[in-house]
């Protein structure tokens, strides 16, 4: 009781040297950019938020304020609904899903300028939606494959959860560039993006192909499991044998294990974040940007992963 | 008296339990996989994939046989192999120092449910269910919710991943750990005071007390124990996958809970043992590994496993009779 009067009487303090701290001491921002994020507990989401705070940092000119929704629906709707309250200049967000769409709307109403990124809204009531494409990057997975087995060869898939969107668009275009080549998929298992399950996989793979070269290439739908599976055939003593490749390409995972040896490729899964920023600035210039921007994909090679991977658009 | 009450069920509980594990390596003789269900190395990865399990399952047994519960096993696997990353990767700590630590925090978390179970009288499903929740926040919160991993993995990593030669097979050292932690709860349950407790407590808690068993310390114990285990295990799949992943572990708790059931230990408490969850755990792991050696996909391994659950019990539920 005596601790909660306490911490009400001191609340105004701190709110005020919050308020203070968070401005700098001083209005020395020209223009506010508030961004919502859906979940910050993921992975390549925390990437996102670190690269929008690292492309806000090179325009001293713009105010930051960045919102995590928790992966709650409404936190997220109660996030946009005070950035138009506050009337920000643009608002960035990266929607948990459509259920976004309607407050999206309003703030788009409100005539603020709205950047859609990663999932889609539903409707045309927003600026510019910018997302990456998993059908571009299984696709140039399979390109990549066909060039480096050389066309012939066996190959283990392991695929991301059956039921998630990006799953199927990173295996069928994938599947549809070996077709016509003598590279046969010997083994494929649904790893539910999880990597505990990708080394059981992997492992079931090596034990029903145990002949020495069996198996030339593993394409994980994403980096852990290619990680994973290459840590299986470790254990068996047999990760000489085969190559490991992978995609999203975060810093300090499918990046690092690309320098390491572990993985011969990882195809970048952007996250835009640089895009949207650079777009923010255009649009609070006035200038028009596009009401969709698809991104590239980027591969990482151990040849050219320190000059910083090679862009396919 | 209370061992000849105790001896003679439980061999033929084992007789129905060796069963059940018997008809599963029967389906692995018959769907072999082209011959490799009869091929060593199987059987020693087999082991490897359940030793994990198996340790949340031999600290579960425990807990169950005081009539509780423990779900917090699978946050405490994420906790303490957050911790034993962080003490290896970024502290570069010996991984002499660092395996304890990881054993004191699940240890650590084990006793705060205990206490909420015994002293604040919590349900145990309650108390768990709260330190499961706050296990994996704190996971979470150690490493900011990402991954902790390094390219290449510390010697003490690999080192825990290492298998040794036995018979012309190599074993690895989690199956060596598995065999440890199930002599250690054997010991504490046949050769110690603590073991007739924790029957006498399952059995009858009232009576216990009244009988002047020290019923708290001996629940905290058990909570403690399973949460010692859980740390170990914590630190094995840490290892096994090269990182220490807050997000590790989830519904391992129902996993280990699976294998003592189908081994048969009473949810009720005061019936079953230790040797009955290895049994168990050799079922459902080897099922595992024979629906996936056979490329059963993912789908269907779900509901063979569904009904291989319900028909191990239905045979336990037998012998009563």
């Amino acid at each position: 009781m005596g601790i909660s009067v306490q911490i009400r009487r001191a609340l105004p303090a701190v709110l005020a040297a919050l308020t203070a701290f968070g401005c700098g001491g001083g209005a020395d921002y020209e223009w506010m950019i508030g961004y919502s994020q859906c979940n910050r507990a993921e992975p390549w989401r925390q990437q996102m938020d670190a690269d929008i705070e690292a492309h806000t940092a090179e325009h001293p000119e713009i105010k930051l304020i960045m919102k995590d929704a928790q992966n709650e629906s409404f936190r997220q709707i109660a996030h946009v609904k005070e950035f138009i309250s506050q009337e920000v200049d643009v608002l960035i967000i990266s929607p948990k899903d459509t259920s976004l769409t309607q407050v999206v709307a309003e703030a788009h109403q409100a005539g603020i300028p709205v950047i859609v990124l990663d999932r889609a809204v539903e409707g045309d009531q927003f600026t510019c939606f910018i997302g990456s494409d998993n059908r571009k990057i299984g696709a140039e997975v399979g390109k990549w494959v066909v060039e480096r087995l050389g066309g012939k060869g066996n190959v283990v898939e392991l695929q991301g959860l059956a039921s998630s969107v990006p799953s199927g668009h990173r295996s069928e275009p994938f599947r549809a560039a070996l077709e016509g080549t003598e590279i046969e998929i010997i083994f494929a298992a649904d790893m539910e993006w999880l990597s505990e399950l990708a080394r059981e996989k992997m492992l079931a793979a090596l034990q029903r192909n145990p002949e020495p070269n069996s198996i030339q290439l593993v394409y994980g739908a994403n980096d852990p499991a290619a990680i994973a599976a290459f840590n299986a055939a470790r254990d068996l003593g047999r990760e000489e044998e085969m190559i490991f490749v992978g995609v999203d390409a975060l810093p300090h995972e499918g990046i690092e294990a690309v320098k390491n040896g572990i993985l011969d490729a990882t195809f970048l899964y952007p996250n835009g974040a640089d895009v949207a920023i650079d777009s923010a600035v255009k649009i609070h210039a006035g200038e028009t940007v596009p009401n969709e921007i698809v991104l590239g994909t980027r591969l990482y090679t151990p040849e050219n992963v320190e000059q910083g991977g090679l862009p396919l658009d | 008296m209370n061992t000849q009450r105790r001896s003679l069920p439980i061999s033929r509980e084992v007789g129905f339990a060796f069963a059940a594990l018997g008809v599963v390596l029967l389906v692995g003789a018959l769907f072999n996989a082209n011959g490799l269900f009869f091929k060593p190395e199987t059987h020693a990865l087999a082991l490897w994939a359940v030793s994990g399990y198996g340790i949340l399952a031999c600290g579960m047994t425990v807990v169950i046989l005081t009539a509780g519960i423990d779900l917090s096993v699978g946050s405490l696997v994420a906790l303490s192999g957050v911790v034993f990353a962080q003490c290896t990767m970024e502290a570069e700590l010996s991984g002499w120092v660092a395996l304890p630590a990881a054993v004191l925090v699940g240890a650590a978390c084990g006793l705060v449910s205990g206490m909420l179970v015994a002293l604040l009288r919590l349900q145990p499903f309650i108390a768990t269910l709260a330190m499961m929740a706050f296990a994996r926040g704190l996971a979470k919160t150690l490493t900011g919710g990402v991954k902790v991993q390094k390219m290449p993995p510390p010697e003490s990593i690999e080192a825990l991943n290492a298998r040794f030669p036995i018979l012309g097979v190599d074993v690895s050292v989690s199956v060596f750990l598995f065999l440890g932690c199930v002599l250690l709860t054997v010991f504490f349950l046949r050769a110690l005071r603590f073991g007739r407790y924790v029957y006498a407590i399952g059995d009858n808690e009232e009576a216990s007390r009244l009988s002047g068993v020290p019923v708290r310390l001996t629940k905290i114990l058990a909570y403690v124990m399973c949460g010692a285990f859980a740390g170990l295990a914590g630190v094995l799949f840490a290892a096994v996958e090269r990182q220490g992943n807050p997000d590790a572990g989830l519904a391992y708790e129902l996993t280990a809970i699976a294998m003592v059931v189908v081994g048969g230990t009473s949810l009720m408490g005061g019936r079953g043992g230790v040797v009955l969850t290895v049994l168990g755990a050799l079922t459902i792991g080897y099922l595992r590994k024979i629906l996936d050696i056979n490329g059963v996909p993912t789908a269907q391994q779900l509901m063979i496993t569904g009904g291989i659950i319900v028909l191990a019990v239905l045979v336990q539920s037998l012998r009563r009779e």
